[in-house]
């Protein structure tokens, strides 16, 4: 038996639509009191399906959806009930209210998903997922969250477990059953161990596509003064964000934009020109400019291909190709001195800049993001914690014996087993007698 | 006349004479209860005592003080270390034992035992007075008075021998059987269940072509069970191993219609790593060829012992598929292979002190709590006999953790998460496995037996001087350096290190052994062999050891929570369902053993910890 716990689980802030959810034995008792519809009883209504009707909480009255999900058929495993609403604070807020005071109390951060997991709804990788996802503010985030939830995690991780598994049984059979083996299992256990690792380092890879999915990546648009800067980054933005001129120098400061690509955010940065002898307040953009380009994942390097090739652009090149970048040639409506260049675009006319946008998820490492990345700093200390013990064990393989070994490989499995919840010690016992004759 | 008793302990096996011994020892009056006094610690099945984890099991008895470590000593005519290649942790003492002198031995000694007397006796009822225990009641009628009991009936409760379509409701070598008790546990509620073991066929000596298989001889130097052993044990009695072949398979297969195991006829469930050698090649179809041992069964008999070849088949299938191995193809067979079946409780009955739960003074130990194995056996008996005693004394229980023993990890699997087969112990299911060996298992135990009243002073001044001379070793190694040049000198690999000079400790880790040190060291041989052992050991595991330290912490932290035995657990808000059951059914003394039972996660436990915080028990 649990109680009814309420919550606003939308963003707070003006949104087109906001959600109350309420979940708990009881809190059919407690939206009848709040959602009416003619011909309408939350006691014999249809689970899981949307009742469009009449929301009165207080001084707010309004036309809302509400979604009924009976236990233990919903996310949390208990009567799920939810209000669609109209966006904003005031009518979010009145519906809140009006539960807490039919008897429901607020629910503690993450209580849902708690309870979701409590009730055995979701295993505790796929509980972190949805932990992500409440939190999740772009596209790929979401992705992420979700293809933790539909198990894609769950199911890379068992699939690195039950190598494990493997392992961990090759050694302990040796150990426990010493007179009987007759086949040395070592190059097993060396094999699988290098395939984990592997796996492990794939996964843990994805470190790098956690960050870009929960910080976004930055890219620095860099290149001569009036190469088309600015016009570039409102191509790409779609918008009029940087003031352009057809003077040389106009942007002062570095801009800064967010865009969202194949659903990562790539926070992009529109940087003064860079020429010899500015002055003043163009002078400091530089210096920016320049900052900007050492922290930059990417940067898009802007030649004017109205212009032939200069020195300047040469050098400016030059502390520039050792960074991750593309050579982007702009104006390529205007004339066509040639260049070496990756892409050829017009911001002005819009053409290829859809293109320069795939290549900038190709080259960031967006494209390639396939495995499902670890959402969570806790699966990633995981990951990692089994990543050291592989390592160690692989190690403890040509160093010392095979006890020490199997401790290796018991720690890997239970810093991943840790993922998801489950008993490692059972899995190794059964995996011995199903694969070994053993036993006198 | 009315028996007046302390304590009675029903079945003399290898649980029972280990429970009887602890309480008399512990000044209760015990009365050692047997079907028959030729059937005191009987090897019923295997002539050997000890090997992978059991080995660890009878260190771990002695050093509390128990008898089955000095008695196989005395009975042991070859012995091994078995794993050496597996590294410290797992090496394993393995003694072959003459089986009569073990029982004679071992009766011998509850005979000389003060506070306890053994006795003929069929026990097939315990008496109580409301949940608490105060007699026993034979099959002739006879009331024994005891404010406790153990039962170790071992596999002879309702038990039932089958070879073929041949049964015979017996115990098992031909002695009489344990009827009554069983029904009477039922009487009182608890759950018995029914499980399966077997053994092999016995064969003539002079019938065995030894010329064709391979010799196993003893080893030489090695360490014994019993601390206090002295002088070297027998070793002169070799073992001979050979192998099945596709002939002897195709005569099993052909046959599996008359295999009880397969047709029908035996329902118990039986042990998976020791499985019937028809079970073997029916589920290992790709094996071509299974090991056999040939083994003594002791030095006073021709009788041979062929370890591998369990089996129920009929008598003439057995002699066929006998005749088909290397070496015995014209082997005579004294005693056929049989399958046994018995009634056994369920261990979730138990509490970690291995008294049943809802009754006082009531303890069992042995087969009859579903392991399966005489160290096992033993252990548990060792257990229950103190606990009971204590209970006596109105003292709280010893309860033996995983982190201190195989005999914390053989009862807390037991009691925890129950098993579905006879279990036996194996070093793999020891999460701290490193810690636990044959080497320091005085240096684990020994101060606990003391307290306890087992370990006599004898025995715990050899400990304190044991456990001196490690940290003085130590130490040592910490100490004195060596410069390279020497080191090599030595004839000491150094592997890739490019250091000036080592200290002994820098040495171990980088993976040199005892041998080695000894050349750098030669007073090493002054001190106990298992002191340098321990030692060296610790220092090469020291990096495991650190890592499985936080662990220990951590558990014996929520070891440390008690949870009322009379805990109502429907009380506890957020504990989902099935930990709600798995929690009442299991009982849990303590938050460590609740997480240990599967079923329970750790959110469950959190839930409970907070509810146990939250009525401050």
């Amino acid at each position: 038996m649990s109680d009814v716990i309420a919550a606003i689980s939308t963003a707070r802030g003006n949104a087109a639509v906001g959600i109350v959810r309420l979940s708990g034995d009881g809190a059919d008792e407690v939206a009848s009191r709040i959602f009416f519809k003619k011909g309408f009883d939350f006691k014999n209504a249809e689970a899981n399906r949307m009742y469009l009707g009449e929301i009165r909480a207080g001084m707010v009255k309004d036309r809302a959806f509400c979604m009924y999900c009976r236990a233990p058929k919903s996310y949390t495993g208990e009567d799920v009930i939810e209000f669609q609403l109209h966006g904003g604070r005031v009518v979010t807020e009145a519906v809140l209210e009006a539960a807490l005071s039919f008897g429901a109390r607020p629910a503690e951060p993450g209580e849902f998903t708690k309870r979701a997991y409590l009730n055995s709804k979701m295993s505790l990788s796929e509980a972190e997922g949805v932990e992500a996802l409440i939190a999740a503010d772009s596209e790929a985030e979401a992705a992420a969250a979700y293809r933790a939830m539909d198990g894609e995690l769950d199911k890379t991780v068992r699939a690195i477990g039950s190598k494990l598994v493997k392992a961990t049984a090759a050694l302990d059979v040796m150990l426990d059953y010493p007179e009987e083996m007759i086949e040395d299992t070592l190059p097993e256990v060396r094999e699988t161990l290098g395939e984990v690792k592997t796996a492990l380092n794939r996964l843990i890879g994805t470190e790098k596509e956690r960050k870009m999915i929960s910080e976004g990546i930055s890219v620095v648009i860099a290149g001569l003064v009036n190469a088309g800067k600015s016009s570039l980054m409102n191509a790409l933005c779609g918008a009029d964000r940087a003031i352009v001129t057809e003077f040389a120098g106009t942007t002062r400061d570095v801009l800064r934009e967010t865009l969202e690509i194949n659903g990562v955010k790539v926070s992009l940065s529109d940087t003064a020109g860079i020429r010899e002898g500015a002055e003043g307040a163009e002078k400091i953009g530089i210096e920016r400019a320049e900052r900007a380009l050492a922290g930059a994942d990417l940067v898009l390097f802007v030649m004017d291909g109205g212009e032939p090739e200069s020195d300047e652009e040469r050098e400016l090149y030059s502390k520039i190709c050792k960074r991750p970048h593309i050579r982007v040639k702009n104006k390529g409506d205007v004339g066509d001195y040639p260049r070496e260049a990756d892409i050829t675009v017009s911001a002005l006319t819009g053409e290829n800049v859809d293109r320069l946008g795939a290549l900038i998820a190709e080259r960031t490492g967006i494209r390639a993001m396939t495995s499902p990345p670890l959402t969570r700093e806790r699966q990633l200390h995981a990951a990692k914690k089994a990543l050291n013990a592989v390592v160690a064990a692989l190690n403890a393989l040509k160093t010392s014996t095979p006890d020490c070994v199997s401790a290796d490989v018991k720690e890997a499995l239970e810093a991943l087993y840790s993922l998801t919840g489950e008993d490692a010690a059972e899995s190794v016992v059964d995996e011995i007698f199903s694969r070994f004759c053993v036993g006198k | 006349m009315m028996k007046r008793y302390d304590a009675v302990v029903i079945g003399a096996g290898h649980a029972g004479v280990e429970a009887a011994s602890a309480m008399a020892k512990l000044n209760k009056k015990t009365l050692l209860t047997t079907l028959s006094a030729e059937a005191v610690a009987f090897m019923a099945c295997n002539p050997n005592i000890g090997g992978t984890a059991k080995g660890h099991l009878v260190k771990e008895i002695d050093a509390l003080g128990g008898v089955m470590g000095e008695v196989a000593d005395k009975a042991t005519i070859q012995v091994r270390m078995l794993n050496r290649a597996g590294g410290e942790a797992v090496h394993s003492l393995r003694a072959q034992v003459d089986k009569n002198l073990y029982h004679r031995l071992m009766k011998q000694r509850m005979e000389n035992t003060e506070n306890l007397d053994v006795m003929e006796a069929d026990v097939n009822e315990i008496l109580f007075e409301g949940n608490r225990v105060v007699g026993v009641k034979t099959a002739v009628g006879d009331t024994i008075k005891a404010d406790a009991a153990v039962i170790c009936t071992g596999v002879y409760m309702d038990s039932r021998i089958i070879t073929g379509n041949y049964e015979r409701a017996t115990g098992p070598a031909g002695f009489m059987r344990s009827v009554g008790l069983s029904e009477n546990l039922k009487r009182y509620g608890l759950d018995i269940r029914r499980f399966k073991t077997g053994t092999p066929m016995r064969v003539l000596s002079k019938s065995v072509d030894y010329d064709e298989m391979e010799l196993q001889p003893g080893e030489e130097d090695l360490p014994s069970f019993g601390m206090l052993t002295e002088g070297e044990v027998r070793n002169d009695c070799p073992c001979y191993l050979t192998y099945t072949n596709e002939e002897t398979h195709r005569i099993i297969l052909s046959n599996l219609d008359r295999a009880p195991l397969y047709n029908g006829n035996i329902s118990g469930i039986g042990p998976r790593y020791c499985p019937s050698i028809e079970t073997k090649v029916v589920r290992f179809k790709d094996k071509e060829r299974h090991q056999i041992f040939v083994e003594p069964e002791g030095a006073d008999t021709y009788e041979m012992y062929v370890q591998g070849l369990s089996t129920s088949l009929p008598f003439d299938v057995q002699e066929l598929m006998l005749h088909t191995v290397k070496g015995l193809t014209r082997a005579k067979i004294t005693r056929y292979g049989y399958a046994i079946e018995y009634d056994c409780l369920n261990p979730k009955c138990l509490n970690a002190a291995l008294g049943i739960k809802g009754y006082a003074g009531l303890y069992s130990a042995g087969q009859i709590n579903g392991s399966s194995g005489y160290e096992e056996a033993a252990a548990q008996g060792l257990i229950a006999g103190i606990n009971a005693a204590r209970y006596l004394d109105g003292k709280e229980p010893v309860i033996l953790t995983r982190d201190s023993s195989y005999i914390g990890v053989l009862i807390d699997d037991l009691v925890t998460k129950g098993t579905e087969e006879p279990y036996r112990m194996m070093t793999s299911r020891a999460e701290y496995r490193l810690r636990l060996r044959q080497d320091n298992a005085d240096i684990r135990l020994t101060e606990l037996g003391h307290a306890i009243g087992l370990a006599d002073e004898k025995r715990y001044a050899k400990y304190l001087k044991k456990k001196a001379e490690v940290e003085s070793l130590k130490e040592t190694f910490d100490a004195v350096r060596f410069k390279r040049k020497d080191v090599s000198q030595a004839g000491i690999d150094l592997g890739e290190s490019s250091k000036p000079s080592f200290t002994i400790t820098e040495l171990i880790k980088t993976g040199v052994g005892i041998a080695d040190i000894k050349k750098l060291l030669p007073e090493l041989d002054s001190y106990m062999t298992d002191a340098v052992t321990s030692a060296v050991t610790d220092i090469k595991y020291s990096g495991y050891l650190e890592k499985e330290d936080k662990r220990v912490a951590e558990e014996s932290r929520l070891n440390g929570y008690k949870i009322p035995c009379d805990m109502d657990y429907n009380d506890v808000e957020g504990l989902r369902t099935e930990a709600r059951e798995k929690l009442s059914e299991v009982r849990p003394m303590t938050l460590g053993q609740a997480g240990r039972i599967s079923g329970v996660n750790s959110a469950d436990v959190t839930v409970l910890l907070i509810y146990l915080k939250k009525k401050r028990y």
